[in-house]
């Protein structure tokens, strides 16, 4: 390079790194079902393990689909009193309960102007197929509410069609406010402990501030309450995906 | 405890038992204990030595045995005598047997007339002073005493109690572990004592147990899992009814 003066050339400094970055592109979304987390507890890690065996044993059988609690899910059972020997109910899973073999699920439906609840075990031998007919989440885990809410919110058509999803889909959160009957409830829902976010209190202001009288702040606080699952839930979905292959 | 399904579909709640390290620590002759039958002692879980007194320690040195948590003793036939030192497994009890499971109860401490038998108590209003969980009257004026055994406030369960007649569902021989119906005395965790069933009912029901026990070290192969004719096993495809 021809120096201009004899000196030596102006410093050019080197062209800045050009950062790619490749982690936020894809978040794989792997779902744990709940009743895998074993519970926080003294019981021996060994019992829980032969549960595990048990459950993956059920599921290599029988597929349990992935859900929430605010999809709407139809299940057959093995009825033996009926005509055809089998039962099919269409509800919104309200609630998930019980972990290991004996984990539920709450289906809710009226039918003919009646609120209709049924309880289901996940891995019972007398269910013959679950179907995911709505795969959306809500704005809160236990739906329980829905029994004071208007029926309107809780029906649900017994030959819907399953509406139809791509796989690489994020779950839409169905941001849903529900209008409640009258009080009296069966519980005082709009009470702290609850935390509910998925209904539309038309309650008078100060009926809204006499309720937080029962909200316990330091409980988010509370060291000895917290129940870190994060490594606890790497482990088993690892299991999980070296048994489900096999 | 977990849930176990039947053939028919219906659920059965079952404990879980762990055999863990059970060997034959002594052989005690009917005359020697001065009973019916001859005796064998059984010791359970491993421990280290220093949890327990050197009186002790002699009859785990004589079986050539690591010292165990727990010793108890079972009556045993004549023809049923194993020599002490051997190792009992899980595959001792086969599904379809009935059991009976002996443990010591959860302590309550110090508890009440009410929690302790059942007592009805006082009303809550309606004019009672200061009594609403009393035992009230204990005896009677012509008795002028209190009887023995009056059912009185005192310390409540840590004794030993026995469930009878609990049958046998699965069991694990990999890991040594016996799924028994219903409940079991004790908490979680807790050192039990399971025993052939003594009721009449269930007199005839061993078929072909393994007899006096199931060696380790013999020709016979089990599979992983032994379960029950009745048992749901989650291998098969989900219930109909026909």
């Amino acid at each position: 390079r021809v120096s201009s003066d004899g000196k030596p050339p102006k410093f050019q400094p080197p062209p800045k790194p050009v950062i790619i970055d490749r982690k936020t592109q894809k978040e794989e979304r792997r779902f744990l079902s709940p009743e895998f987390i074993p519970p926080r507890g003294r019981t021996d890690p060994l019992k829980y393990y032969i549960e595990r065996k048990d459950m993956i044993q059920r599921r290599k059988v029988f597929s349990i689909p992935e859900f929430y609690v605010g999809s709407v899910l139809a299940v057959t059972t093995a009825d033996p009193f009926a005509s055809d020997k089998s039962n099919r109910f269409v509800g919104i899973c309200i609630q998930r309960g019980g972990k290991g073999l004996g984990a539920t699920f709450v289906l809710r439906n009226v039918i003919e102007d009646q609120g209709v609840e049924i309880c289901y075990d996940l891995y019972s031998p007398r269910i013959q197929a679950i179907e995911v007919l709505k795969l959306e989440k809500r704005l809160d885990e236990n739906l329980m509410y829905l029994r004071d809410a208007l029926p309107e919110y809780s029906t649900f058509d017994v030959n819907m069609r399953p509406v139809p999803r791509m796989d690489h889909e994020e779950i839409p959160v169905n941001k849903l406010q529900v209008r409640m009957k009258p009080k009296p409830w069966s519980k005082r829902w709009e009470r702290p402990k609850y935390n509910i976010k998925g209904i539309k209190f038309e309650l008078p202001e100060h009926k809204m501030k006499a309720a937080q009288k029962w909200s316990q702040p330091w409980l988010e606080f509370d060291m000895l309450r917290e129940y870190d699952t994060s490594k606890i839930e790497e482990k088993i979905r690892k299991e999980l995906s070296e048994e489900l292959e096999k | 405890m977990m849930p176990i399904w039947t053939k028919s579909g219906e659920k059965r709640p079952v404990t879980l038992l762990k055999v863990q390290d059970c060997h034959v620590l002594r052989y005690v002759s009917k005359e020697e204990s001065g009973g019916k039958t001859a005796k064998l002692l059984v010791g359970g879980k491993n421990v280290s030595l220093f949890s327990k007194p050197e009186s002790a320690h002699e009859i785990f040195k004589e079986a050539g045995v690591p010292p165990k948590q727990k010793v108890s003793t079972f009556n045993v036939t004549d023809d049923a005598i194993i020599k002490p030192g051997t190792p009992l497994y899980a595959a001792h009890f086969r599904p379809g047997q009935f059991v009976d499971v002996t443990a010591k109860t959860i302590g309550k401490g110090f508890q009440g007339v009410m929690k302790r038998w059942g007592f009805k108590g006082q009303p809550a209003s309606h004019g009672q002073t200061k009594t609403h969980r009393r035992p009230g009257a204990i005896s009677t004026n012509k008795a002028a005493k209190v009887y023995r055994g009056k059912k009185l406030p005192g310390k409540m369960g840590n004794i030993y109690r026995t469930s009878f007649g609990l049958k046998v569902w699965r069991v694990n021989t990999k890991h040594d572990i016996i799924y028994v119906n219903g409940s079991v005395p004790g908490h979680t965790n807790c050192l039990v004592k399971v025993r052939d069933s003594k009721l009449p009912t269930y007199k005839d029901c061993n078929k072909n147990p393994p007899f006096p026990t199931f060696f380790a070290d013999g020709d016979e192969e089990l599979p992983e899992d032994l379960f029950d004719e009745e048992m749901f096993q989650f291998t098969d495809p989900s219930v109909t009814f026909a």
